[in-house]
């Protein structure tokens, strides 16, 4: 536990040491903020039939795809090509608590870029008053829909980031896998019909984030994503082994 | 007492290279061992099996009495490792990286503090500690791979190729560092710089194609092969004169007479193993009349030896591979 926070803690001091962490924080808010933005003009002109914060929540997909894997690329490709992981891997740590620190350290960073959208919030309610209507169960509960997905998808960066020593292919295999999780939404809207499509229905995250920030909290999504997250973790973990069975 | 490392019959082989073959060797507690071999011999896949970065083959390893592989974290918390090329947190400034490393090397929170004072002053650090590894010069990044590798107070230091790359001043300063940290921990370092190895190590291990050549201090070595090197002899006499009789004086091989550009003869001696004949070379001159301006004792380094024994290894191996080949015929 005490190396995990060790480790962490150099994994937030990393993001912040370099450009990064400020440059996906700062991409981050401003799509969010303009979004937000829009948002509030559409719903000055006219009722709509979900509120402002479950509109954000909509755009889930946009951090998901480019905010996370940005994020999670480099986490042990450059370990690998730097050599640094040697000076980790020699050290009395374990692989799996070398793993679990950098997935934490992400997941952080990524549940701090949201944190700052609660903001919104208090806009909403300063602003808007009533006429916003805001339910704050509703709004937590799409919360924890967006981080509960984000984490998964951390993993997933994470995983990809194990295989290779490469960033760039790191991101972009990440961002290929958490788009095609994501898209299996419009697949089943095209071809998919009865058993198949409410399995479709069952994963995907567009539905889980309309049913979350409406109030609607299954637990079945939830554990779909800690499951996704344990698996992941797991594969990485080995993969980081492998150079011992290599 | 237990030796530090204990290696018996070591064997590593990636997919389809044989990188270890049957390597057994010891170290004991307080001795600087020296590997040495050329490029691509296993000296750093050999420090890679010691510090648990990797697994051997077959065979066994062992460090303060842990096996490597099956009390791999024990083993770790003995060791500090500098491994090849020295990588580290560029990001990271110098108090800051060391910090972190003494907490994941479970230096208690109490002790941090002095420990890193006392590595810092140790490589000479103090000035730079708060400055960005990135921007250290090579030299510098060198210091903090030590100092890092002395944070835990490890009994064993596993430091591979330390100098490569340093400029012969920065390598001057690492090699006292060195020799310094040698009256506390036991060393073991790779080099395939000679001088490097003879003159801080107390005792050298030769490896080639994963194999073991010779293990023995440095005087030794250069004893075992042709005990005292060759003697140069610059003397005025009669040419035939002085080839014969030189030959003659007690001691001498053979003895090789050239005339210089001067009215001088240089005569190259290979002395008998033991022998030293150079005051009966003396004498001989002196009893003749025959001016003697230079004798002297060219010493056989280190250099010498290494790449005779590679060269006669190499050869071994063409005779064992021609034996081979007559076998198929």
């Amino acid at each position: 536990m005490r190396n995990v926070l060790a480790l962490l803690r150099r994994e937030m001091n990393a993001y912040f040491a370099s450009v990064l962490g400020y440059v996906v924080t700062i991409m981050f808010l401003f799509v969010m903020g303009r979004t937000f933005y829009q948002i509030v003009l559409v719903f000055r002109e006219r009722p709509m039939q979900m509120g402002p914060m479950e509109a954000l929540f909509g755009m889930f997909w946009f951090p998901s795809l480019f905010i996370i894997p940005a994020i999670t690329m480099r986490l042990l490709s450059e370990e690998k090509r730097s050599g640094t992981i040697e000076m980790l891997m020699t050290a009395p740590v374990t692989d799996f608590q070398v793993v679990v620190a950098k997935y934490l350290g992400a997941v952080l960073l990524y549940t701090l870029m949201w944190a700052v959208t609660g903001l919104y919030i208090f806009i909403l309610r300063h602003f808007a008053g009533d006429a916003a209507s805001l339910d704050l169960k509703q709004i937590l509960a799409g919360y924890v829909c967006v981080l509960g997905m984000g984490q998964f998808f951390v993993a997933i960066g994470l995983l990809a980031s194990a295989l290779t020593k490469n960033q760039v292919i790191g991101a972009v295999i990440a961002v290929s896998a958490i788009f095609a999780f994501i898209i299996v939404t419009f697949w089943q809207g095209t071809t998919a019909t009865g058993e198949l499509a409410a399995f479709f229905r069952y994963v995907s995250p567009f539905e889980h984030v309309r049913e979350f920030s409406r109030g609607i909290v299954d637990v079945r999504p939830l554990v779909l994503y800690a499951t996704g997250t344990a698996v992941a973790l797991f594969a990485t973990t080995r993969i980081v082994e492998s150079r011992k069975w290599r | 007492m237990q030796p530090m490392i204990k290696v018996e019959n070591l064997t590593k082989r990636y997919a389809g290279v044989t990188a270890l073959n049957g390597v057994s060797f010891e170290v004991k507690r307080g001795e600087i061992v020296g590997f040495l071999g050329p490029n691509g011999a296993g000296k750093s896949t050999t420090m890679r099996i010691l510090t648990g970065f990797i697994p051997a083959s077959a065979g066994s390893v062992a460090v303060a009495g842990f096996d490597v592989f099956a009390d791999s974290l024990e083993v770790r918390r003995h060791i500090g490792y500098m491994p090849e090329n020295n990588p580290l947190y560029l990001d990271m400034r110098v108090a800051e990286y060391l910090k972190f490393r003494a907490k994941i090397k479970g230096v208690a929170r109490s002790e941090r503090r002095d420990r890193l004072n006392e590595v810092l002053k140790q490589t000479g650090l103090v000035e730079v500690q708060h400055r960005v590894i990135g921007q250290l010069s090579k030299g510098f990044r060198q210091r903090v791979g030590l100092a890092d590798a002395l944070l835990a107070e490890p009994d064993l230091l596993i430091l591979d190729e330390p100098t490569i790359g340093l400029d012969p001043v920065q390598i001057r300063q690492v090699r006292e560092l060195i020799k310094d940290l040698g009256k506390r921990h036991t060393i073991l370092l790779s080099s395939h710089i000679l001088p490097e190895v003879e003159k801080t190590c107390d005792r050298v291990i030769i490896i080639h194609h994963g194999r073991i050549l010779a293990s023995d201090t440095p005087e030794n070595l250069v004893k075992s092969l042709h005990a005292g090197g060759l003697i140069n002899v610059e003397v005025r006499g009669p040419g035939a004169e002085v080839q014969e009789a030189m030959r003659k004086v007690d001691g001498v091989e053979t003895s090789d007479c050239r005339l210089g550009a001067d009215e001088f003869l240089t005569v190259t001696i290979q002395p008998k193993p033991g022998a030293d004949p150079r005051e009966a070379i003396f004498k001989l001159a002196v009893a003749n009349g025959w001016t003697l301006r230079e004798l002297t004792r060219k010493r056989t380094s280190l250099e010498d030896i290494f790449v005779q024994v590679m060269r006669e290894e190499d050869e071994a191996e063409e005779d064992r591979r021609e034996g081979r080949r007559s076998e198929l015929r």
